[in-house]
């Protein structure tokens, strides 16, 4: 924790609003909308609004320690709206960085988190999982393979992939989905947010460190001279390195910078599909849906 | 005793490897010598008939082959049928001695435990990923590995546990693979005893081969015992994929054995953590879930799952404790290759104890067993074998299937894809006399006869429209098509008033409209008639595979001789669509057909299940009887004509000889429409068919239903004068008019009343926005 950062508070509002041709009989939603505490951030507020009123509402702490609500609707709606409401304190890394000086070689870190054991095993070496996501591909030696040279501290090789990720990479949101994989991302050399922190656990793990994947927000700003429109942030997602002595440091590829800036933590898994914002099933009639969402950031 | 070695057989054992049957100094093993004395003398002709019955039974179980064949769609192909039998059993059994299997089912009954206390480390305590004996790494890489169950302890994992074993060349059982994840196979092994049991009943008796249906007993006491505390009369369901599940057969024969109602995903909803069956007439709660629906496609809100079959927020429910399921979501885990390794040291961290079974390395050879050759070839011959058994885990601890499925190697197969789809009973001989214990599971079972699900009342009904739509157009087809073999000047006769309402029957039987006017001059009539006897027939080729698809998802609702009917009947639809099918062809389906309706009437349990499939039919065969009339009755025709026309519409309805009984006259319109419409004595009559509609009404207590069954009763009791307008007759058209339009009503309310409500779950698009970057 970095004594001299400035607080700044945010106020997030992530609305997902779903509609339907026909009236559904039941609606089930997973949500990932309340923030957690972290070492840089305070959680001031968070709720959950839910339209129509939900039969059924579940707020518990999942493996990864994130904060998970089940939301369960069992008569007829034709539209459904999940709005996650926050306030969180952020200590801001100054520009100057603020960042530990010196770190471990990267292979003592990846022998470290292969050989830790107790609670730091539970701790850490989840997050060294090869998952669906976050392939161990040949491509990533090509992409990142020159960085990785012996001794090298760990924080400069993180500080390097990112950078590598954010100087070859077009950030381009027709790009990919959800299911896009990385292979795809890496062939086409764009992508979004999620494609790039899941190229660079992919990158990470490989070497056999262990590394995080970050769901939460990015307050953005307006070009100049025009103003901000309501519901233009979004989610976001970065990485965290773990390391000895430091503990888990954020990485952000998308922006090539080491949050929080502006960067607000939801949760963190192994890869996205252990925390989707908002998750949803619905049972009734074959008919249309449409999906409508919306994130708005603010420093107050 | 018999020397299975002896010229006739011909089998040779390879030398160097272990074979069940031989020693390697060439002597007979005891437990082969005690079976081959039970088979007697083994004779080439005497296997190859084994090999038929055990075919001919296996095929008239009908069960599967209902599903597998209506994978090779639209094929007169005779290869492609036989091509779809999903698995031949070969009349040899694998057989193993009592003493030998009591020591394996030790070794097993270890792994059983040993899966359970695994699953409970690796989603509990976490002492092995602490420890390192399972590398955190490794355990989170695995795709089972569902987070959501962290720190769920249910009570228990695993009730259903399986293992795939091979013998090895040096005669060791080893394992090749753990199946906690909906293990399949035991259905399978029941369904081929039963076989056996029919091919040589005197031969398992001789040799003493121990029972394996007490393992389905054993199954339903540790489903029962997993039931959440505190329900009364606990309610358990089987959860299958569908009939598109590659072993749905077993599914629909386990519910079936054990008495439980199969559901499919939509059948079930979750509603605050308790699961629920959609029944008729509302919902009805679920305690237990013996679940054969993989891991991945049990809840579609699981990210790391398909989705598609399942059922959202079952794991939910499971997580909550109100509902169990069977094995625990998440338990396929343990099947996972990366932990294989870890399996010792688990053992020894867990259980304190040292593996019996060892893991089969891969490389190792495998020894071998007497297998049939096959029909070209009658001797016996060594053949490769991996053989599964099954254990049902409940509060008497481990009870393994005395028994189970040998599936048999092709040269280049891996024992976990075996390719010949040939299959071995598994006899388990030279134990104590098998001692009949009366098993009384401790909670009985709901009685589900008053309540059946939604979707299977759905399929009934269809099913029941599906077979008497078959009829009439069989009936038909076959009705004019033999008039005109016997008589084929009867296409002119009356100026063709005769053809143009055979026409009219034909294609009122299809659901065809009438109105076809009287030909474009260039098609001769003979040539209309024959279009349509070809086409109408390809009709009823449609409506059996309607007929028998319903029926394949309600498998359990009906009889094991329904379910040889259904299978023959398929067959049948091959030929129907050849255009030169004889009318011998429609008689045999006619046959069956009828049986279909006896057994539908004599075999069935008069549930509701029973009702809707009845209700269907009448609802079905008075619409037919109120078409055919106006086909054939409607028309004002020359009166030369009439006579025939009017012998075929009542052959049609199947009350010629009931006329000529009653009348003993020239055909009359007035007794024609008497006996068709009104004479509640014959069982084809519109008034008949009503009268049933209303006992279904009223038994229901569905007042809409009965008030349109009695509007179409006083739409029906119009006098038939002949007054003829326009070539109609006006009195005719208007009774047909009366009564039909509240029995389209009726059909229609049934579907809304009954089966509205389409259940099928989507998935919703997730949420996930992506940021622009940050300004420079």
């Amino acid at each position: 924790m970095i004594e001299s950062s400035p607080v700044v508070r945010f106020s997030i509002q992530h609305r997902t609003e779903y509609r339907y041709g026909l009236p559904m009989s039941d609606g089930y939603t997973v949500a990932h909308l309340l923030p957690r505490d972290t070492a840089h951030q305070r959680v001031v507020s968070a709720h959950v609004e839910v339209e129509p009123v939900a039969d059924e509402y579940e707020e518990h702490i999942d493996l990864f320690g994130n904060r998970v609500v089940r939301i369960g609707i069992h008569h007829r709606h034709d539209a459904l709206t999940v709005v996650g409401h926050c306030v969180v304190d952020v200590d801001v890394v100054p520009d100057d960085g603020g960042l530990p000086v010196s770190s471990p070689a990267w292979e003592d870190v990846a022998a470290a988190v292969a050989g830790a054991r107790g609670d730091l095993a539970a701790e850490v070496a989840p997050f060294a999982a090869v998952t669906e996501a976050t392939p161990a591909l040949p491509a990533l030696d090509h992409l990142v393979g020159d960085l990785f040279w012996p001794g090298r501290p760990i924080l400069d090789v993180v500080a390097a992939v990112s950078s590598r990720i954010y100087g070859e990479f077009v950030f381009d949101a027709e790009f990919s989905d959800v299911s896009t994989p990385i292979a795809a991302v890496i062939a086409a050399r764009r992508g979004v947010c999620q494609d790039f922190a899941h190229l660079m656990l992919a990158c990470l793990r490989s070497r056999g460190l262990a590394a995080r994947y970050v769901s939460g927000y990015i307050e953005t700003f307006p070009a100049p001279g025009e103003v901000k429109l309501t519901g233009t942030d979004a989610s976001h997602a970065w990485c965290s390195v773990w390391s000895p002595g430091i503990g888990w440091l954020d990485a952000d590829p998308t922006n090539d910078q080491v949050p929080p800036r502006r960067h607000i933590t939801v949760g963190w898994g192994r890869d996205y599909a252990d925390v989707p914002p908002v998750r949803g099933v619905v049972i009734g009639p074959s008919s249309w849906q449409t999906l409508d969402v919306g994130v708005d950031v603010a420093a107050v | 005793m018999v020397d299975i070695s002896n010229s006739a057989v011909g089998y040779r054992a390879p030398s160097g490897r272990f074979d069940e049957a031989i020693a390697p100094d060439g002597s007979i093993r005891p437990v082969w010598a005690s079976v081959g004395a039970a088979f007697g003398s083994l004779h080439p002709g005497e296997l190859r008939e084994h090999q038929r019955q055990a075919d001919r039974l296996l095929d008239a179980e009908g069960a599967g082959h209902l599903v597998h064949e209506l994978a090779a769609p639209d094929s007169a192909d005779d290869a492609s049928i036989a091509d779809s039998r999903p698995w031949r059993l070969d009349p040899v059994p694998l057989v193993i001695g009592h003493d030998e299997f009591a020591v394996l089912s030790h070794g097993v009954a270890q792994r059983a435990r040993l899966v359970e206390a695994l699953l409970g480390d690796l989603y509990g305590d976490g002492t092995l990923v602490r420890s390192g004996v399972v590398p955190a790494s490794v355990l989170f890489s695995a795709p089972s590995l569902r987070t959501t169950m962290a720190h769920h302890t249910p009570a228990r994992w695993v009730v259903h546990y399986s293992v795939d074993l091979v013998r090895t060349a040096d005669g060791a059982w080893r394992v090749v693979q753990d199946l906690t994840d909906a293990p399949s196979g035991a259905g399978y092994a029941l369904l081929n005893r039963s076989v056996m049991a029919r091919v040589m009943p005197e031969a398992m008796r001789q040799a003493g081969v121990a029972p394996i249906t007490t393992y389905t007993d054993a199954l339903r006491r540790a489903l029962a015992a997993q039931s959440p505390p505190g329900r009364r009369s606990p309610r358990t369901v089987v959860l299958t994929g569908g009939p598109t599940h590659p072993t749905y057969v077993e599914h629909s024969y386990l519910a079936m054995q054990m008495g439980f109602h199969l559901a499919e995903g939509s059948d079930l909803v979750v509603r605050k953590n308790r699961v629920w069956l959609r029944a008729l007439d509302g919902v009805e709660p679920v305690d237990v879930i013996y679940r054969r629906l993989e891991d991945a496609r049990l809840d579609p809100l699981d990210s790391r799952t398909m989705g598609g079959a399942g059922v959202p927020a079952i794991t939910w429910a499971a997580q909550a404790g109100g509902v169990v399921l069977a094995n625990a979501f998440g338990s396929r885990l343990v099947e996972e290759p990366a932990l294989a390794s870890c399996f010792d040291d688990a053992a020894r961290s867990l259980l304190g104890e040292t593996l019996e079974l060892q893991r089969w390395d891969g490389t190792e050879a495998l020894g071998t067993t007497p297998c049939h050759a096959g029909t070209n070839d009658d001797v016996l011959v060594p053949g490769r074998v991996v053989l599964r058994l099954h254990a049902a885990i409940g509060p008497d601890g481990v009870t393994l299937m005395d028994g189970g499925v040998g599936r048999v190697l092709a040269l280049d197969d891996h024992p976990t894809e075996p390719t010949t789809r040939m299959v071995k009973d598994v006899w388990v001989v030279g134990g104590p006399a098998a001692q009949r214990v009366p098993v009384r599971v401790s909670h009985p079972q709901v009685d589900f006869g008053s309540s059946v699900p939604k979707r299977a009342a759905d399929a009934l009904y269809w099913m029941g429209r599906a077979a008497e739509r078959a009829e009439v157009g069989a009936r038909t087809v076959r009705v004019v098509a033999g008039q005109l073999q016997q008589d084929a000047s009867l296409v002119s006769v009356g100026g063709g008033g005769w053809a143009l309402g055979a026409i009219g029957l034909l294609r009122a039987a299809q659901m065809l409209p009438m109105s076809i006017g009287d030909g474009d001059g260039n098609t001769s009539l003979t040539d209309r008639v024959h279009h349509e006897v070809v086409t109408g027939q390809v009709a009823v080729a449609e409506q059996i595979r309607s007929l028998v698809d319903e029926a394949t998802s309600v498998r359990q609702y009906l009889s094991t001789t329904t379910g040889r009917v259904l299978g023959r009947l398929t067959r049948l639809r091959a030929d129907l669509v050849r255009a030169d099918a004889a009318p011998d062809d429609l008689d045999i389906v006619l046959v069956d057909l009828a049986a279909l309706a006896g057994l539908a009437m004599e075999s069935t349990v008069r549930g509701p299940a029973w009702r809707f499939l009845d209700l269907a039919r009448r609802l079905e065969r008075a619409l037919a009887v109120l078409g055919s009339i106006e086909a054939a009755a409607g028309r004002a025709v020359e009166p030369l004509a009439f006579q025939p026309l009017a012998e075929t519409l009542l052959s049609v309805n199947e009350s010629l000889v009931a006329y000529r009984r009653r009348y003993r006259s020239d055909v009359e319109l007035g007794a024609v429409i008497e006996l068709l419409v009104h004479d509640d004595a014959n069982p084809r009559s519109l008034a008949f068919q009503l009268d049933r509609l209303r006992e279904h009404m009223a038994s229901l207590a569905w007042q809409q239903g009965s008030d349109l069954v009695q509007q179409a009763s006083l739409g029906a009791l119009g006098a038939v004068d002949d007054v003829v307008a326009g070539g109609r007759r006006i009195s005719v058209d208007s009774l047909v008019l009366a009564a039909r339009g509240p029995l389209l009503e009726l059909g229609n309310a049934v579907v809304q009343r009954w089966f509205a409500d389409p259940v099928n779950p989507m998935v919703l698009g997730s949420a996930i926005g992506s940021t622009f970057g940050e300004p420079r």
